[in-house]
């Protein structure tokens, strides 16, 4: 478990470094997602402490992720002033591309298993 | 006042860190019991949190400093979507031209259709150009936002609305629209509601959320390297 986190620690860090050196668009825990990625395909195997440690922060995701969502408390003033346009721009474009997205993808991967 | 000690607890990263755990905990129970989808983690868990900062007359910057212990977790969290991209990386491979389809079709519509609908019911253009960047990952977004002449602080609001609205909205369409393929499942999930998306997806196992992850990086990495190309032919096809 410790040595799966710590395997972790060490990709986010490979990531922060390549932020910094040459990939600015990129946020470094997203640079140390492909590190970790490129480290699995070339070990051929998932090792089980990385295993664990991923299904424990997996099963608090939604807690790590309500933290950062709290923010909405700070940005009140202009989402206040807009609010008709800003909330009906989103939610009217999640209702056309939901269905979409989805749709689409399905679609294309039935037309291609036909193919087979 | 100041000695007061039932104040001096109460503003303590003790009672922080426990009002976020509990919040959390009650979040789960009432998603468990009510069985109701709209009712998903993040949101409950950030209204409770948000209740509990107001109730207890907490400064909100104090609060986020006290639960960095828990908000850096997302860190790692966030390299560990690796395991699961891993684990499906034969059936992605399979499915590159649907994936790469999906992403190019559904990222401009998102965008488009956003903007589209943002400018018809009135909203200006500091707020449409951050409107543009909330469907990507937040540390994408929120400098992405800055570059294309929006408002970063308001961008992390956005992504966030996003996230949670778009979660919540997303398996009553996706089962409406007959979107069974948990592919396709994941897809949606990451393209629309990103990171949030992409923890309601591994609910869904291991296949919607590996697909959910690769989308959201993808959409991510794509939207950040295409938007600002996007805006700089619009503003030389206008002047």
């Amino acid at each position: 478990m410790i040595k799966g986190v710590l395997l972790l620690l060490v990709m986010q860090a490979g990531g922060a470094l390549l932020q910094q050196l040459c990939l600015p668009m990129l946020p470094g825990p997203v640079i140390g997602l492909l590190l970790l990625l490129v480290l699995l395909l070339v070990l051929g195997r998932i090792p089980q402490c990385l295993e664990q440690a991923s299904a424990v922060l997996f099963q608090y995701l939604p807690l790590l992720l309500a933290v950062p969502a709290t923010g909405i408390l700070l940005g009140g003033d202009v989402l206040l002033a807009q609010l008709p346009a800003i909330s009906g721009g989103l939610l009217l474009s999640l209702l056309f591309c939901i269905p979409l997205c989805g749709w689409m993808m399905q679609r294309l991967i039935a037309a291609e298993t036909d193919d087979d | 006042m100041m000695t007061d000690p039932l104040l001096q607890v109460i503003h303590s990263p003790v009672i922080a860190i426990a009002l976020t755990l509990a919040a959390f905990l009650c979040a789960v129970w009432l998603y468990r019991r009510s069985g109701w989808l709209v009712l998903q983690p993040v949101l409950v868990t950030m209204l409770i949190i948000i209740g509990g900062i107001r109730l207890l007359g907490l400064d909100y910057q104090a609060y986020r400093e006290a639960v960095v212990p828990i908000s850096w977790l997302l860190g790692p969290a966030t390299v560990a979507l690796a395991v699961p991209l891993y684990r499906n990386v034969r059936r992605i491979r399979q499915a590159l031209w649907p994936v790469m389809l999906t992403l190019l079709v559904g990222g401009v519509a998102i965008v488009a259709l956003t903007l589209l609908f943002a400018r018809w019911l009135g909203a200006d253009v500091p707020v449409l150009m951050t409107l543009a960047t909330k469907s990507v990952t937040m540390p994408i977004a929120m400098p992405l936002a800055e570059q294309l002449g929006g408002i970063a602080a308001l961008a992390a609001v956005l992504v966030m609305l996003t996230g949670v609205a778009g979660t919540a909205m997303l398996p009553p369409l996706l089962n409406l629209c007959g979107v069974q393929h948990p592919a396709a499942r994941g897809m949606a999930y990451g393209m629309n509601a990103h990171a949030v998306g992409t923890a309601r997806a591994l609910e869904e196992g291991d296949e919607c959320g590996a697909f959910a992850a690769l989308a959201m990086g993808a959409l991510g990495a794509l939207t950040a390297v295409l938007l600002p190309l996007a805006f700089l032919l619009w503003h030389l096809l206008l002047d």
